[in-house]
This record gives C-alpha cells, structure tokens and sequence, in this order.
C-alpha cells in the first residue's frame, strides 16, 4: 500500500474581516452635494461629467479628477458637507 | 476599495463605476475592505463614451437613494478557512490533486490551475517543506514583514508592517513561502532569495502586458550557481528557472492571482509565464562600474536581489553580432555607415546606434538596459567611467520637443493629465511651449538602470519599466533571510 503524505497550504492568509451596513441612502439628489471623484483616463467620465451638470442641475457637484490610481480624498470639511460619492475607476 | 468603505461608514452613501471584467475583483475587494455589498455599476471597454453613460446614469444615480436591502443592511464576519493541511493522499494522488484547474468563465472560457501556474509542482509534503525551511534561521510561523531598510512596496505598508501579497492582499508565514519554492523546485538554499522576493509583494499588474522578473547580485550568484552568464534569461539553469517560478506560484498561492479574476493582464505576457530570474555577473564589469548591490546602497559582499516589474515588450537584437564586430573591429557595415565611422576600427559609441529610436518606435519611459560585458567595455574606453554616466548620456539623448511627447500615450498619466509641472524646469506643464525640449526616458537619468550579463555575443536588451531607487527601490536583502 502506497505511502500516505500530507501536504500544507501554499494558499496566503486572508484575514477576517467586520463586514459592516452600507450607509443609509439619499431621499433624493436633489440640491445635495454631491462628489463625482474620477480615477483613471477620462473615456466615459468626460461624457459622465457632461451629462451629470446638464442634466442635473439642482445637483451641486464636486467634481475630483486624478489620472493615478487612487482617489483624491475628500477633505475634513468636504466630509462634513458632501451627501455621496460616485466613484469612477475607469483603468 | 478601502476609501469608499471609509466613506460608507462615514455615513456617506456611494456607488462605483468600473468595467464589466472588473467585477469579481471589486467583490474580492469589498468583502475585504468589509463593505461586501458595495453599490457599483458597470461601464463598456467598447461603446462610445456618451452611448455608453446613457445606459447606467439612471441605475447608478438611483443606487444613491434605493433604500437598503435586508442584505446591505446585514452586519456580520466573515472568517475564511485556514485549514493548515490542504491534502492527505498518496503521493500519486497529491499530484493529481495539485494540478485540479477550474473553469473561469468569460473573458477566459479555459480551465486555470488552482494551485501552479499549469504545469506538475514538486508536491509540498510536510517532509519536503520542513527540509526547505533548514535553509533560513527565520522561524516557519513568522509573518513575512518588511524588513529594516528594505524598500517600501508602492502601495502599503512600512517596515514591520505585513507584506499584503498582491492582488488579495493576503499574508503569508516563511512556512507559506516555503511551500511554495518546494512546489517551485527551490533547494533549501534558493529559500532566502524567494524570502526576499516575497517582501516585494509579487504584484502581478493590470491590462497591459505586464512582467516581473528578478536579478540577483552579490556572492548569491555563485553560492546558488544561478547563470549570470551565456543565456541567462533562457532555459536550463536549475536555480534560475525554479526562483523564477516561485515568484509565479507565490502570486497565484500568497496573492491568489488567478487570470481573468484579478489578474487582468489582456494578452499576459511570455516573462510571467514560466518566471523570469537570473544573475548579474560583477566580476566582468568594467573598472569603476558598480555592481547592482553597491549602486542601491548595499556592500559589494551583500547578496540582494532586483524585483523588477514592468509594462511592454522589450527591445534586442537591433544589430547582428558580425555586424556589431565589423563596427568595432574595422568601421565596416551598416553602424559604421550610419554613424560616419566607416573605415575607423573602434571602440565607437554604439548607444548613438540605437537612440533615440528605442523611444521613437516604442513607449516612452525608463529602461532597464541588460548588456554582455564586451558592450560595457567599448563605453568604458570610450570614456563612460561609471554607470551613472552611461545613463546620464542615455537620458540626455532621449530629449523630444513637448509638442511630440504629448502625442504619447502614457504620459496623459505621466502627468496627471497635464495638470501639474514639469519636472526638469518645474513649471507648469501647461504654461510650456511646443518646442520645450523633454526626456522621453523618465525624469532621471536614475529612473534607467544598467545591468552587465550574458556571453560575449553582442546584444543589448532595453526592458521596458525602469527602477525606483531611494525608500521606494525595489532591491531587496537576501542576507536578511538567511
């Protein structure tokens, strides 16, 4: 009868992790303010930014744009005022 | 991932825009960043930019007032399995069981090894890892950190922190480590050098071709017989090829990189795909260049090693061998023509050969030149000292008027979409004239690097992706694992 072995994990260690409730969302985005945070070239999200401003006006947007991989934060003030966040990551 | 469940718990409401072949990586991600139902919507690699926002503005908009489901309202903890014993068997079966594929589905439709990169591992019984693991004095439950002086990986993480191994960001123990250069076909004392390699997280890079390869310097070289020689970055040489592939097994194992999941490299590249390692031979440089060890801060008996990642395929082979020893020997043949020598032997300065066409028939950026050492030699009679000097004078030839550097491709990202400054003059990129003389070779002569191996045939490869030096290089100590 053949020898039996017994082999360890190569697999990495994956933590365990709180998995916690998203936020609760909006009544509506009208008059919020709200982040368009852009990550990555601008293919879709000039048409996005475009479309955001002409077809929601009653929206006040701030507009964050990076070409890098993350995401330029919102500030300490920015967090206080901001109703939500769209986050494009267009690599 | 992380910024948007930071927002998520700030009580900030968001949704995510990516492509469509992103998505079992953002739920890799967000189960990791503790935000598993994360609001996103998917955009077109193909459809024009204005059709295709046209199609999810509505959905995406109203993912920021839908009220939440049960399920996004659920709190909860997610504990993965870390059962140590992976496989009980005979060792015919464990062979089998080490090479059981899954299919992944679209944009693949192929079966993808669990465990290796396709083909048969050593299989890593219990006996044959703890037979590695005599080759570091580190204890096997270690968690791999970064250690003092060694680089900072570019995205997380100091010295001390956990190495978070790429793309799950994952962590790993030198028993982990182990198991994998068993699988690789490592000897216990290739196990220090895979340690090092190990600290770099092994990334694994995005869409295009993307390729990671290592260089050892220092007395490793001969201590482990890796080639540094004729043909060092092709087959044969048994520490080389099984280094090389413990840096792809440790992806896929430590990272769990799996193709068209979270590794999303469009066409993959052929350096990935077997695992790229070899060594730089020192003892032919010549007089006054400095080996890859000295130039990143390390002593010339220090054993490091270079882990190197880049985008694009690399360039070679721009002259035949004769017609390299016609130039040098006589002034003959067509470099000598080109270059106005004709009828002069040398030594001549056959950089001025290859540049600037290197940058003008491929991407801009640094390189990483790899030359045997009678090249090296011709530029030291020539009057190139150091290393340093070389690069200076690679990088100056690499200068192009702004208005031909802006119909580039990667300098859009380069330059943050030209939105900050110039690095050699530090003014604003768009304050610039047209006829602004530019490097088409990175921001330094330092970003390029040189590299001395191979055999006496004349060949100079330029791989693409240059080096990072000061916190952020990417060199590693071997001697800190031993």
């Amino acid at each position: 009868m053949a020898e039996k072995v017994r082999c360890i994990s190569p697999v990495g260690i994956a933590e365990e992790v709180g998995t916690f409730p998203l936020s609760p969302r909006l009544d509506t985005i009208e008059g919020k303010n709200i982040c368009m945070s852009i990550c990555g070239e601008p293919d879709i999200t000039i048409a996005l930014e475009k479309k955001l401003k002409t077809d929601y006006t009653n929206v006040n947007w701030n507009v964050k744009k990076t070409y890098g991989l993350f995401p330029i934060g919102l500030t300490d003030e920015e967090l206080k005022t901001t109703d939500a966040v769209i986050q494009g990551v267009l690599w | 991932m992380p910024y948007l469940a930071k927002l998520e718990k700030a009580g900030i409401p968001t949704v995510l825009v990516d492509f469509n072949d992103q998505i079992p990586s953002i739920e890799q991600e967000a189960l990791a960043a503790g935000v598993p139902n994360i609001r996103h919507v998917t955009a077109s690699r193909t459809i024009p930019g204005p059709e295709d926002v046209d199609r999810w503005i509505g959905p995406m908009l109203e993912m920021l007032t839908k009220p939440l489901t049960d399920q996004e309202k659920a709190e909860s903890m997610h504990m993965p399995s870390q059962e140590r014993i992976l496989f009980e068997g005979t060792l015919d079966e464990a062979q089998e069981f080490y090479q059981q594929t899954r299919i992944i589905p679209d944009p693949l439709n192929a079966p993808i090894s669990v465990y290796t990169d396709g083909l048969p591992v050593i299989v890593p019984t219990e006996e044959r890892v703890a037979e590695m693991l005599k080759g570091t004095s580190h204890r096997p439950d270690e968690i791999i950190t970064r250690k003092k002086g060694a680089p900072r990986f570019a995205f997380r993480g100091g010295e001390g922190d956990a190495v978070r191994f790429q793309p799950r960001l994952w962590t790993g123990t030198v028993e982990k480590v182990a198991i994998n250069a068993v699988m690789a076909g490592c000897k216990p004392e290739h196990l220090p050098v895979v340690l090092a390699i190990a600290q770099s997280g092994v990334q694994t890079g995005t869409t295009v071709i993307n390729h990671q390869w290592m260089c050892l310097s220092g007395p490793i070289v001969k201590e482990i017989g890796i080639n540094a020689g004729t043909g060092m970055m092709g087959p044969g040489n048994p520490a080389g090829m099984a280094i090389g592939r413990a840096y792809q097994l440790m992806a896929i194992n430590l990272g769990g990189a799996v193709p068209g999941v979270s590794r999303m490299s469009s066409i993959g590249s052929p350096i990935s795909r077997g695992g790229l390692c070899f060594g730089e031979c020192t003892e032919k440089l010549p007089p006054g260049w400095k080996g890859l060890n000295e130039d990143f801060g390390f002593k010339k008996d220090e054993s490091v090693v270079l882990v190197q990642g880049g985008e694009g395929g690399f360039n070679g082979a721009q002259f035949s061998p004769g017609g390299y020893r016609a130039l040098q020997k006589s002034g003959h043949g067509g470099m000598a023509r080109r270059l106005g020598v004709k009828g002069l032997p040398g030594p001549h300065n056959w950089l001025d050969w290859i540049l600037p066409d290197i940058w003008v028939g491929d991407r801009e950026g640094s390189r990483i030149f790899v030359m045997v050492h009678e090249m090296a030699y011709d530029l030291y009679r020539l009057g190139f000292k150091s290393k340093d000097e070389v690069l200076e004078y690679i990088w100056k030839k690499s200068f192009e008027p702004l208005k031909k550097y802006r119909d580039r491709s990667w300098v859009d990202l380069w330059t943050n979409g030209w939105m900050g400054t110039e690095p050699t003059s530090g003014k604003p990129w768009k304050e610039l004239p047209d006829d602004y003389m530019v490097p088409a070779a990175g921001n330094s002569p330092k970003d390029s690097y040189i590299l001395v191996c191979g055999s006496d045939e004349e060949i100079c490869y330029e791989m693409p992706g240059g080096v990072r030096r000061g916190e952020m290089s990417s060199v590693y100590s071997i001697d800190a694992w031993r």
